[in-house]
């Protein structure tokens, strides 16, 4: 499998701040779908931000799609990536949607014609189309984190990174957009690098890193990463919901094989100790 | 119980007189009793952060009478003398951190109180025993606030809303952005507040499973109309009314819903996980035991 980005043994410190990565390492695999999983402070978003050369790192390397993130290729690194943050109201600069959207490109100096082309189907790839004369500051937070995505999606990138994109989201509103995520990452072929403390986003996931206090302590599938409650609690990390049921369970008794079952698994599993009875 | 909050037949229009006026509140009339802990929920835009923004004046009805305890906030009513009732309910609005802005952690504490007339001193004390509720170590007090975690500024802007010592405290969705264990700490924290301190806590949110694990009372909020009040076990009861007022069940509530779906029965909707674990082992027995 090709790695669409390599962090090669880097090292990054903030100003007057102990080191936080020290050698650290990490392959991004093209196609995959990786979250980023660990508490506030734990060097998520800073390795997002050293990706898109948005700051600069001490010692080591990293390569997106070829290239090695430096002053030289940081125009082009930052058209292959683009980024949702956390709280869109910080990202938006156009006066309507429309214009929003149209921003990244008017940078790239499209031209006018081809402009409103991608513009329009690039609101209609997030079903935004009938609000594209609207004012965004008066969108609801879902809205809001559709109009980012198509200012993405517009400039065709290789790699999506969601910050923390859909923690100030209401249940459904992050579903709508993980799920709108999950298309068009599939139509596009993208790679997808969600930052996420929510267990049930990373469950999505085909691979899962823990990063605690700049440090990868694991490195593995869902699956895997659920199994180890244990964890997960000591970095601060809710576990899924199943295997919170399975402990109650098991504090009351009944003792289940693993410690982690998905939805389907675990109602089989109950369904079971019914029919024993 | 005395009545801490009371709207009576409260309407709210933004932009009045405008091509864009649109009434954010409609009619809407709730009592909220002293000392209890009530959560509002709605979907985005039902006018959750309206309704709150009226118990601190923060906004003023445009038809109808808003009570908070022995004060009444009517249209007429002038922003004169708004304070008394300002330092009375406290308000936590969404990411307060941002509002930071003072060199130090307890500099930026005590300007509540100061801006309130305290004495330096009345407000170093304030301040001291409001980082005290909020669990920030006294080592903090000199730091500037700018170099704490997320979840540690955002308990200083909560300590800095506590230092006026409010007999209401409004919190609008106060631990978006946080992880697992700053939600967890801000949230028993708010718990701490209403078991002890006995303050009248308003938590404004999204999450089902906080409404259920902290709340007593609820009200529910669609298009700028209240559209039912009751404990948790009342309103989360219809799983199909839940779902048209476009929320969510709680997650233990959702498992539930899967098992009922593949046919397993269950007496009543399990709210929390405890509820559902007590009813697995009930229709399951402890066969499972020697499933090992």
């Amino acid at each position: 499998m090709k790695n669409i980005i390599q962090v090669k043994n880097i090292s990054f410190h903030y100003p007057d701040k102990p080191l936080l990565f020290d050698n650290l390492t990490l392959d991004v695999h093209e196609g995959e779908w990786l979250a980023i999983i660990g508490q506030n402070g734990s060097g998520k978003s800073t390795l997002a931000r050293l990706i898109d050369g948005l700051i600069v790192l001490d010692k080591g390397q990293i390569i997106v799609d070829g290239l090695t993130v430096n002053d030289q290729n940081i125009f082009d690194i930052r058209n292959k990536i683009g980024i949702v943050f956390q709280n869109p109201e910080d990202q938006f600069v156009g006066a309507t949607v429309e214009d929003d959207v149209a921003f990244g490109l008017e940078n790239r100096q499209v031209e006018r014609e081809k402009m409103h082309e991608i513009v329009k189907k690039s609101l209609m790839d997030v079903s935004m189309l009938d609000f594209r004369n609207r004012i965004p500051a008066n969108l609801s937070g879902g809205q809001k984190q559709r109009v980012a995505i198509a200012g993405i999606v517009a400039l065709s990138p290789k790699i999506i990174i969601l910050d923390e994109a859909t923690s100030m989201l209401d249940p459904r509103g992050r579903n709508e957009i993980l799920d709108l995520v999950y298309q068009i990452k599939k139509d596009n072929q993208l790679t997808v690098i969600s930052i996420t403390h929510d267990i049930d986003e990373a469950a999505n996931a085909d691979r899962v890193v823990i990063l605690n206090e700049g440090r990868i302590i694991d490195e593995e599938t869902p699956e895997n990463i659920f199994q180890n409650t244990g964890q997960l609690q000591s970095v601060g990390l809710d576990s899924p919901y199943t295997s919170q049921l399975l402990a109650a369970l098991k504090h009351r008794g009944i003792k289940p094989q693993r410690s982690y079952l998905n939805d389907e698994e675990l109602i089989a599993w109950i369904k079971q100790l019914i029919s024993k009875k | 119980m005395d009545k801490a909050v009371n709207f009576e037949k409260v309407t709210h229009t933004y932009q009045v007189d405008t091509p864009f006026s649109q009434n954010a509140l409609e009619n809407v009339s709730f009592t909220i009793q002293s000392g209890s802990f009530t959560a509002i929920i709605g979907h985005t835009g039902s006018g959750k952060s309206t309704l709150v923004q009226h118990i601190n004046a923060l906004l003023k009805p445009t038809d109808g009478t808003v009570s908070v305890f022995d004060r009444i906030i009517t249209p007429k009513t002038t922003n004169k003398n708004l304070k008394q009732l300002r330092k009375k309910v406290g308000m936590v609005f969404q990411f307060p951190e941002k509002q930071l802005f003072e060199e130090t952690v307890i500099k930026d504490i005590m300007f509540g109180p100061l801006n309130y007339g305290a004495t330096e001193e009345e407000a170093r004390k304030s301040a001291v025993n409001a980082m005290k509720l909020v669990g920030l170590s006294a080592n903090f007090s000199d730091s500037s606030p700018f170099d704490l975690s997320g979840g540690q500024m955002r308990r200083v802007a909560i300590a800095g809303v506590l230092a006026m010592n409010p007999e209401i405290l409004i919190l609008d969705e106060p631990t978006a952005g946080l992880d697992p264990r700053g939600h967890k700490e801000i949230m028993d924290l708010a718990r701490h507040l209403h078991d002890h301190n006995h303050m009248t806590i308003i938590l404004v949110t999204h999450q089902m499973d906080d409404v259920v694990d902290y709340a007593s009372n609820v009200v529910v909020m669609d298009q700028g109309k209240i559209v039912k009040v009751g404990p948790p076990k009342e309103i989360f009861s219809d799983p199909k009314w839940v779902y048209k007022m476009q929320l969510d069940l709680p997650s233990s509530a959702l498992f539930a819903q899967k098992m009922i779906d593949t046919g397993i029965k269950l007496k009543t909707l399990p709210l929390t996980i405890d509820e559902l674990a007590d009813q697995i082992v009930q229709i399951a027995g402890k066969e499972g035991k020697k499933d090992e």
